[in-house]
C-alpha cells in the first residue's frame, strides 16, 4: 500500500508530482527520499507539484512545511506548484501560511520560476 | 440512504478511511469543492487527533436538517484521557506533540458550528456541524 | 348573528374601505397612501378588504393563498410590519363602529360581537403576519445573493493580470464568497498578478482587514501576487491607527497605479506610439 512518491530529475532540479492522496507514512516517506536524492544529486531546486491533491491538513502541511526548510538548509530553492484554490482556502483557515516558500499556478510556471531565481 | 455512517479509527489508516467517507458524503449532500476540502480536512484533523491522543475512537457522519437548512455533522468521540485545558487547545500553536497545533482551532475556522465536551481520565467528543448555503 | 353582520359590511363596502383609507392616510410615517396613484390605493384596499372579509362566516380556514397573494404585494410596496399590522386593527375598529352606527351592533349583543371579532381578527392576523415574515425573509434573501453575485467577479485586464473591483459591505459570508471567486478566477484565468480594488468598500475595519489578508494570503498558495488598491485617504488612517499591519503586501492609492506596478511585475509597460 504505502507506494513511494516518484522523484524526477532534470538537470539541476527535482521534479515532484504528488498523484494521489497522502497518508501518513508516504509523506513522511517522502520526506526522507526527497531529502536523501537532494543530497546524492546536489540538486540546486525542487518543484513539488500539488495540481491533484484536494486537501492538505495540519499533518501533511508540517510534513511540506518542513521538508521547505530542511531542503532550505541543504542551500536548494522550493517552488511549491499547483495548489487548488479549495486547499489554499482551507489551508489559510487552519491558520497555516507556508510563507517562506515560493509558488507557481502550474508545474511550468514553476519551473520558470526556479530557474529565473538560480540564475539571479 | 443511510442518514448516519461512521468508522472506527483504530490504525493510522482508519484516518484515510474517515476523510474518505466524508469526502464522499459532502460531494453527496451537495457541497460545493471548498466546503468539501473544509469538511475532509476537519474530519482528517478530528481523527488524527482520536489516533495520536486517545489510541481509539469513532467518527460518526450524519445528515441533518433543521428549520430548512441541510448539513452534515461529524461526531469524533473517544475514551482517551480527555483534554485537561479546553481553553488552551483552542489557542493557535498550543500542541502537546510537536503538531503545529492548528489542528483544533482550524477545525473551528473550517466549520460553522463547533462543541468539545471532554472529561479527564474519561474522553472526549467533539461534536461539528457544516450547514450548506 | 354572523350573517347580519356580513351582509352589513358587504351592502356598505364603499363607505368602510374610504373610512379605512382616510384613516390609514392620519397613520405617522405614512407614504403608501399619500405617493401612490389613486387608482392603485384603491386596488389593495380593496383587496386587503376583501381578504380581511373572506373569513368571517368562516373563522378556522383564512384563505392562505390569498393571504400570500397579498402579503408578496404589500412586501414589494415597502408596507412596514407595524404598518400591516395598523391596517389590520384599523379595519377591526372601522367595521365595529360603522356595525354600531348601523345598530347592527347594541348594547344587548355587545359580548357576543366582541367574541366574533376576535375570533374573526386574531387568527387572520396571526395568517397574514406571518406569511409577511416569510415573504420578507424570501425578499431579503434574495436581495442579498443579488448582491453577492454583482459584486464578486474577477475580470481578466491583460494577460497575466486580473481585477476584482469590491463594492459595499463586507461581511464574513461575502468575504467567503469574494475568496473563493477571486482564487477560482485566478486559476482559471492563469493570473499573475490580481488588484483588489476596494474604492468601493466604505469601511475598512479590522475584520474587513482580516479577510483582505486572508484573501491575499490564499491567493499567494495558488501561484500569483496579490495587491491592494484603490486606498483613499480616511482608509490608510483607520487602517494605521488600528495598528493593522498590511507591509506584507503591495498597496497603491489608485488603480492605475496598480495597473503600472503590476505591468512592471510581469515585466511590462505600455508605451505611447506615435500617430503616422
Ligand atoms: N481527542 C483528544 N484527546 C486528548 N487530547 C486531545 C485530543 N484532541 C486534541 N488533544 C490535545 O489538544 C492539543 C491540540 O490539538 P490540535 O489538533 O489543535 O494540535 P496538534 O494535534 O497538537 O497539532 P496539529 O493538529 O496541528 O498537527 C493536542 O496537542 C492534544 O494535547
Ligand atoms: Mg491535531
Amino acid at each position: 500500500m504505502n507506494a513511494r512518491i516518484p522523484i524526477l530529475k532534470l538537470n539541476e532540479v527535482l521534479i515532484v508530482s504528488i498523484q494521489w492522496e497522502l497518508d501518513d507514512q508516504t509523506a513522511i516517506q517522502f520526506q526522507e527520499d526527497l531529502l536523501n536524492k537532494m543530497h546524492k544529486t546536489a540538486a540546486l531546486g525542487v518543484v513539488i507539484d500539488l495540481t491533484p491533491i484536494d486537501f492538505i491538513d495540519s499533518f501533511i502541511a508540517k510534513v511540506l512545511g518542513d521538508v521547505i526548510n530542511m531542503t532550505g538548509l541543504m542551500g536548494a530553492k522550493v517552488v511549491i506548484t499547483g495548489i487548488q484554490p479549495a486547499v489554499a482556502i482551507t489551508l489559510i483557515e487552519l491558520g497555516i501560511r507556508l510563507s517562506n516558500v515560493m509558488t507557481a499556478l502550474d508545474l511550468e510556471n514553476g519551473l520558470d520560476k526556479l530557474y529565473k531565481e538560480l540564475e539571479a | 440512504m443511510d442518514l448516519r455512517s461512521s468508522v472506527e479509527i483504530i490504525t493510522e489508516w482508519d484516518i484515510v478511511a474517515a476523510r474518505q467517507l466524508g469526502r464522499n458524503e459532502a460531494k453527496k449532500a451537495g457541497f460545493g469543492t471548498v466546503d468539501q476540502a473544509r469538511i475532509t480536512t476537519a474530519i482528517s484533523e478530528l481523527a488524527r487527533n482520536i489516533y495520536l491522543y486517545a489510541g481509539k475512537g469513532k467518527i460518526e457522519i450524519e445528515r441533518v436538517t433543521d428549520n430548512g437548512k441541510f448539513g452534515i455533522k461529524i461526531i469524533a468521540s473517544d475514551e482517551g484521557p480527555g483534554i485537561p485545558d479546553l481553553r488552551k487547545v483552542m489557542e493557535d500553536g498550543f500542541s502537546t506533540s510537536g503538531g503545529l497545533g492548528a489542528g483544533m482551532p482550524g477545525v473551528k475556522r473550517l466549520m460553522d458550528e463547533f462543541k468539545v465536551v471532554s472529561e479527564t481520565g474519561a474522553g472526549t467528543t467533539i461534536t461539528t456541524t457544516k450547514w450548506l448555503h | 348573528m354572523n350573517k347580519i353582520m356580513v351582509e352589513g359590511i358587504n351592502k356598505n363596502m364603499d363607505e368602510i374601505i374610504e373610512r379605512w383609507i382616510r384613516r390609514m392616510k392620519e397613520e405617522k410615517g405614512e407614504r403608501f397612501f399619500h405617493f401612490m396613484p389613486d387608482h392603485l390605493v384603491e386596488k389593495t384596499s380593496r383587496e386587503f378588504a376583501e381578504l380581511m372579509t373572506s373569513n368571517i362566516t368562516d373563522s378556522s380556514a383564512a384563505n392562505t393563498e390569498r393571504i400570500n397573494d397579498f402579503t408578496e404585494k404589500v412586501v414589494r410596496f415597502g408596507w412596514a410590519i407595524k404598518f400591516v399590522n395598523k391596517a389590520i386593527d384599523n379595519f377591526s375598529d372601522v367595521v365595529f363602529e360603522f356595525l354600531e352606527e348601523q345598530e347592527i351592533i347594541n348594547e344587548g349583543n355587545l359580548r357576543s360581537f366582541n367574541t366574533i371579532f376576535r375570533n374573526w381578527i386574531n387568527p387572520l392576523r396571526e395568517s397574514i403576519i406571518d406569511a409577511y415574515s416569510t415573504e420578507w425573509e424570501r425578499t431579503v434573501s434574495l436581495q442579498k445573493i443579488a448582491l453577492q453575485e454583482l459584486s464578486a467577479s474577477l475580470i481578466p485586464v491583460f494577460d497575466k493580470i486580473s481585477v476584482m473591483p469590491l463594492v459595499g459591505t463586507i461581511d464574513t459570508e461575502r468575504a467567503k464568497l469574494i475568496m473563493e471567486n477571486l482564487l477560482e478566477g485566478v486559476v482559471s484565468q492563469r493570473a499573475e498578478v490580481v488588484l483588489l480594488d476596494i474604492t468601493g468598500v466604505p469601511v475598512v475595519d479590522t475584520m474587513v482587514a482580516h479577510h483582505i489578508i486572508q484573501a491575499a494570503e490564499a491567493v499567494r498558495l495558488v501561484g500569483a501576487k496579490c495587491m491592494l488598491v484603490g486606498i483613499r485617504p480616511e482608509i490608510a488612517q483607520t487602517i494605521v491607527a488600528l495598528g493593522i499591519n498590511l507591509h506584507e503586501f503591495t498597496t497603491k492609492s489608485t488603480l492605475q497605479r496598480g495597473m503600472q506596478a503590476a505591468l512592471g511585475m510581469t515585466n511590462r509597460a505600455i508605451v505611447e506610439v506615435e500617430a503616422n
